[in-house]
């Protein structure tokens, strides 16, 4: 058939409303995928970005040792924004009369400083704080507010840091990059890397972090790590951090809003393609008649075949435009809709969604909507003579092979990941098999109890057992859309309580340290009297393990095969603690816990570290205190929930082991923010302690979980929409079939109430039964998903069982009836004779 | 002495059922001469219909031959057969089977179109306005009256200026007043355009119109 006639009969199969379901699905399927795809990556680049700014960059090198030029001449060759930060601890002495001093945390930055995020300042301490684009000035520097009452001054005054005496000018409320590491924290001095040189305090041994900030586009990036990686593991001096590995709690509530959106995307689009079939089968099916009567006319197969592509090629670039449109409009909806809750300027999208989007709906056209076009050109001409004749279709393993291909194609492309591709099908299979079984055997019990109900039951029942297979299929359907809505339900749920425990309400913001043991009782009660404190102080000293078993700690490292494994490494210096109770939120895995009066000196050890290490029960470590030797037993391994932002600690001792080593205490607590004057209280009474705020912290990580929230909520809503299609698609699909058997009953004398209400309980039961299985589905496939992607504990949830079915009937009920209203008030003699 | 322009030898047409092979045409030959009008007669299950998809290659036989205009159809590959149906036979079905989705108009124009004919609309009005239908292109099947369909698909048959028209039961979904008059139409074309006619009839007032009868019982030919 030659384009003009291709074109013709596209058009008008069009004006006879032959195409508008099937178009309608694929304009769902690429508009779904492409509005998904297209919020998800500007909405990702924009997380990605809010979330650089906890590094104040996109990446950081950092180190104990100075970073040399050559790095720094290489990033700014590559095309990468740099920007170099200091941080030492150091003693501050206030140029007052009063001449208080207290330790801090001094960190000297370049005037590029920040690469990403901003620092808020204000002019008194502890009042609002407004954003800045500067650096302090020469000569200049900004101190966090706890500060001013710890060292009784205010702006204007000046400090001595070292050598050098700079002027107080600002208050220093947030830096982006303050949650880096929590234990290396003091209060704040921001000061300009150019005046440290004349503080004179970079001698030899001082403990000082060197950070190289730099920002650019992704391959960039990479491409400077893959350059000098060698470097840095050769020198060993040197850290590689992206925003995963510094924050974990970001990190990984990235993954999941990645994995959950991603999942989303991916029902959407199966769903799309099961409505992509389901018109093409029934598109298919309403030309049979007409194929057998081209063929009589002389079309050959070749040219039914070849026809049929093309109004497949017509109908697929038609679709993706559209569809690309739609979804681009979807979009730009949904970022007006969430203008308030979304970053201003949202990075424009990437290419990816827009092929993804034309890719989807040409894919799931050749996969889904092919084979049943294809079998056309195998109509027999005879059947234009005789109707009844069977119609040899494309074979099942064509056909399902080619659907699982593109589904399979579809899902690595769109998750980029293997792994979840695997999940979904193997649930698939498992729902297609589990699905079936249960269809068949409630059809079946169905029609037994049918057989005891009034006419009106009973002729519903009939219908669903007269086309049994077909209800099988439309049960697994409906049954897997409902499905997949409980698990994106479920799901989300799941994922927003496991965030919300995550970061409980009243979780501790504050941490104070360098209590000496003489100040313990008394900032116990403190604490108690003032907040709902109700922890303990532990004590804390710095310690780094020497041997192992004997063997020196660098030789163990090295031999280790689990060096570069990302555990924290083995000889670094650390915060080492003693107490004689297992800590709250800790949970042992391996040993026992010891008595509380033991006098061995034993040692507990996370659980991460433990086995990256390959330490165990029973091995004996030596650990450097400051020069003090102490040798202690691995009496247990423990894991650490880290993000409960207690005193965690790696490594904990047993009293007896450290009894003699000085140390200083550290708790953490919360306080709420129209308290905060209470900081001030407590540094005014002990001016030497540091207390160390991460309420900002908190509230940043609230803010991308409540963002992420809002996103996986409009999946949601656009998957309800692709499901809602598939019903629809399906109902057509039985829609010629019904109109006739319909028709039949009302010539026989049966009333359009009798019509309505049969079709409104098939609907009901077909409904009911699709819930039932979509419950089982849906509580096989999220315990999978919970316990394998998500990594969470399953729930029972008995409730389900009784809103599944309850769900599936109101759904199928209102789809059914809207999608068959017409049906119902067709005059039966113009049923008939249009069929 | 006239040339058959369709001939069959020992057709033969056999079909798996459930009990077993059920033959349906038993060794019939067929022999039909350019211009001739034939009826083929016979009772529900004769096999009449079987014959005629046969004849007309839209289905093949078990064993035997087909000639149309010399060429052995039966031999001939599904492609083949559907060039051979385009270049040389028409057909008007009982249930008229008009695409519905196409006017009446549209409906004529299809099997030109399928040809490639460069101007395929002219021919189909001409032949739309000789089966009285000048006024009813833009119709579409289902605007249409069952006698006014049966019309259109005679002039879509016609237009295709086929050598043979096959009709299977033309009158069979009509009332007795309006198939008369598409009888009368059918035979007045067929003479007009020279076609050979081969009917498929109950119907003996219809078969009577032929040039010849052939009857079917049981698939074999009755003399």
């Amino acid at each position: 058939m030659n384009v003009r006639l291709i074109l013709r009969l596209v058009a008008r199969d069009w004006r006879a409303g032959e195409l508008r379901l099937l178009l309608a699905a694929l304009l769902v399927a690429v508009g779904t995928v492409s509005a998904i795809t297209l919020f998800v990556d500007r909405l990702q680049q924009a997380l990605l970005a809010e979330s650089t700014s906890f590094l104040a960059a996109d990446r950081v090198l950092s180190g104990s040792q100075p970073i040399p030029d050559s790095f720094r001449a290489a990033a700014i060759s590559q095309g990468l924004a740099i920007s170099d930060t200091l941080s030492f601890p150091s003693m501050v002495y206030a140029e007052t009369s009063a001449g208080r001093n207290q330790l801090v945390s001094v960190k000297a930055v370049s005037e590029t400083y920040p690469l990403r995020g901003t620092l808020r300042i204000s002019d008194q301490p502890f009042t609002t704080d407004r954003p800045t684009e500067s650096v302090p000035e020469r000569g200049e520097v900004w101190l966090d507010s706890r500060l001013f009452p710890s060292l009784g001054v205010v702006l204007g005054d000046f400090v001595q840091v070292g050598y050098e005496k700079l002027k107080i000018s600002r208050v220093l409320t947030s830096e982006p990059d303050r949650g880096g590491s929590l234990f290396d924290l003091g209060p704040r001095v921001l000061m300009r890397l150019a005046d440290v040189p004349a503080t004179r305090v970079i001698q030899p041994g001082s403990r000082i972090g060197y950070r190289l900030l730099l920002a650019g586009d992704d391959r960039a990036l990479n491409e400077y790590r893959e350059r000098f990686r060698d470097q840095f593991m050769a020198s060993g001096n040197y850290r590689w951090q992206s925003i995963r590995e510094s924050s974990p709690s970001i990190g990984s509530a990235l993954d999941r809003a990645e994995s959950f959106l991603l999942l989303g995307g991916l029902l959407a689009v199966i769903l799309a393609g099961i409505a992509v079939a389901l018109s093409a089968n029934r598109y298919a099916k309403r030309h049979y008649d007409h194929v057998s009567v081209l063929k009589t006319l002389g079309a050959t197969p070749n040219e039914i075949q070849w026809g049929y592509f093309g109004v497949l090629t017509v109908l697929g670039v038609v679709g993706v435009v559209l569809g690309l449109l739609l979804g681009t409009g979807i979009h730009l909806g949904i970022v007006q809709l969430l203008a308030t809750y979304l970053p201003t300027d949202l990075p424009l999208p990437s290419a990816r969604p827009l092929w993804l989007g034309a890719a989807t709906g040409f894919i799931c056209l050749i996969a889904f909507a092919l084979p049943p076009l294809l079998a056309l050109k195998n109509i027999s001409p005879m059947r234009a003579v005789r109707r009844e004749l069977n119609v040899t279709t494309t074979s099942g393993l064509i056909t399902y092979g080619l659907g699982t291909c593109g589904a399979l194609i579809l899902l690595v492309w769109y998750s980029n990941s293997l792994w979840l591709t695997f999940w979904a099908l193997a649930g698939g299979c498992l729902v297609c098999l589990v699905f079936g079984v249960i269809a068949t055997l409630l059809l079946r019990g169905g029609r037994l109890a049918g057989m005891q109900a009034g006419s009106l039951w009973r002729l519903a029942l009939a219908g669903l057992q007269r086309r049994r297979r077909e209800n099988v299929a439309q049960i697994m359907i409906f049954g897997l859309a409902i499905m997949l809505l409980l698990i994106l339900v479920l799901i989300r749920t799941s994922l927003i309580d496991e965030w919300r425990q995550q970061i409980p309400e009243n979780a501790p913001n504050h941490f104070v340290m360098n209590v000496t043991s003489n100040e313990v009782g008394a900032m116990q009660s403190l604490l108690e009297e003032h907040t709902d404190y109700d922890g303990k102080l532990f004590p804390m000293m710095r310690g780094r393990i020497e041997a192992v078993n004997g063997v020196p700690v660098r030789d163990y490292q090295r031999r280790s095969r689990s060096a570069d494994r990302g555990s924290p490494r083995l000889s670094s210096e650390r915060n080492l603690t003693w107490t004689s109770e297992l800590p709250p939120n800790n949970k042992m895995i391996a040993g026992s816990w010891w008595p509380s009066d033991t006098q061995e000196s034993l040692v507990s050890i996370e659980q991460g570290y433990a086995f990256g290490w390959g330490l165990g029960v029973g091995d004996q470590l030596t650990f450097d205190l400051g020069g003090l030797k102490v040798v202690a037993k691995v009496a247990n391994v423990r894991t650490v929930e880290w993000d409960s932002l207690r005193p965690n600690f790696f490594i904990i001792f047993s009293e007896a082991a450290l009894a003699d080593v000085p140390a200083t205490f550290m708790t953490s607590f919360y306080l709420s923010p129209d308290r905060k004057r209470f900081l001030n209280d407590i540094l005014s009474k002990y001016p030497t302690i540091t207390v160390i705020e991460v309420d900002e912290l908190i509230n940043q990580v609230k803010q991308i979980v409540s963002r992420v929230t809002q996103a996986v909520e409009l999946i949601l809503f656009l998957v309800l929409g692709a499901g809602a299609l598939v019903l629809i698609a399906s109902i057509q699909a039985s829609r010629d079939q019904r109109m006739k058997e319909h028709a039949l009953i009302r010539t026989l004398g049966g009333s359009r109430r009798l019509i309505a209400g049969s079709l409104a309980s098939e609907f009901a039961i077909l409904g009911l039964f699709a819930g039932v299985v979509a419950v089982v589905g849906a509580e096989i496939t999220v315990y999978a998903l919970e316990s394998q992607v998500f990594e969470m504990s399953y729930q029972a949830r008995p409730w389900f069982w009784l809103v599944g079915p309850l769900i599936g009937a109101l759904i199928v009920v209102t789809v059914g009836y809207l999608g068959t209203r017409s049906l119902i008030s067709t005059p039966p003699a113009t049923i008939l004779r249009d069929l | 002495m006239a040339t058959p322009i369709l001939r069959a030898n020992k057709l033969v047409k056999s079909v798996p059922t459930a009990e077993g092979l059920l033959t349906i045409l038993d060794g019939v030959d067929v022999e039909i001469n350019s211009g001739e009008a034939v009826a083929i007669l016979g009772q529900s299950g004769s096999g009449k219909t079987t014959l005629l998809g046969l004849l007309a290659g839209l289905d093949l036989p078990t064993s035997g031959t087909v000639h149309l205009d010399g060429e052995e159809i039966t031999a001939m590959s599904e492609e083949e057969r559907a060039k051979a149906r385009g270049r040389y036979v028409g057909f008007v079905f009982q249930t008229f089977q008009l695409i519905d989705s196409l006017t009446a108009l549209e409906n004529v124009m299809l099997p030109a179109e399928l040809r490639r004919d460069p101007e395929p609309m002219q021919a189909a009005s001409r032949y739309l306005e000789r089966v009285g239908l000048a006024e009813r292109t833009t119709h579409y099947p289902r605007q249409l009256s069952g006698g006014e369909q049966q019309r259109v698909a005679m002039a879509r048959a016609f237009a295709s200026r086929p050598r043979v028209l096959f009709a299977d039961e033309p009158t069979g979904n009509l009332d007795l007043t309006t198939g008369a008059r598409i009888a009368d139409l059918l035979f007045e074309l067929n003479r007009e355009e020279h076609t050979t006619l081969v009917l498929v009839t109950h119907d003996e007032s219809l078969a009577s119109r032929c040039d010849r009868r052939m009857t079917l019982a049981e698939g074999r030919t009755v003399p």
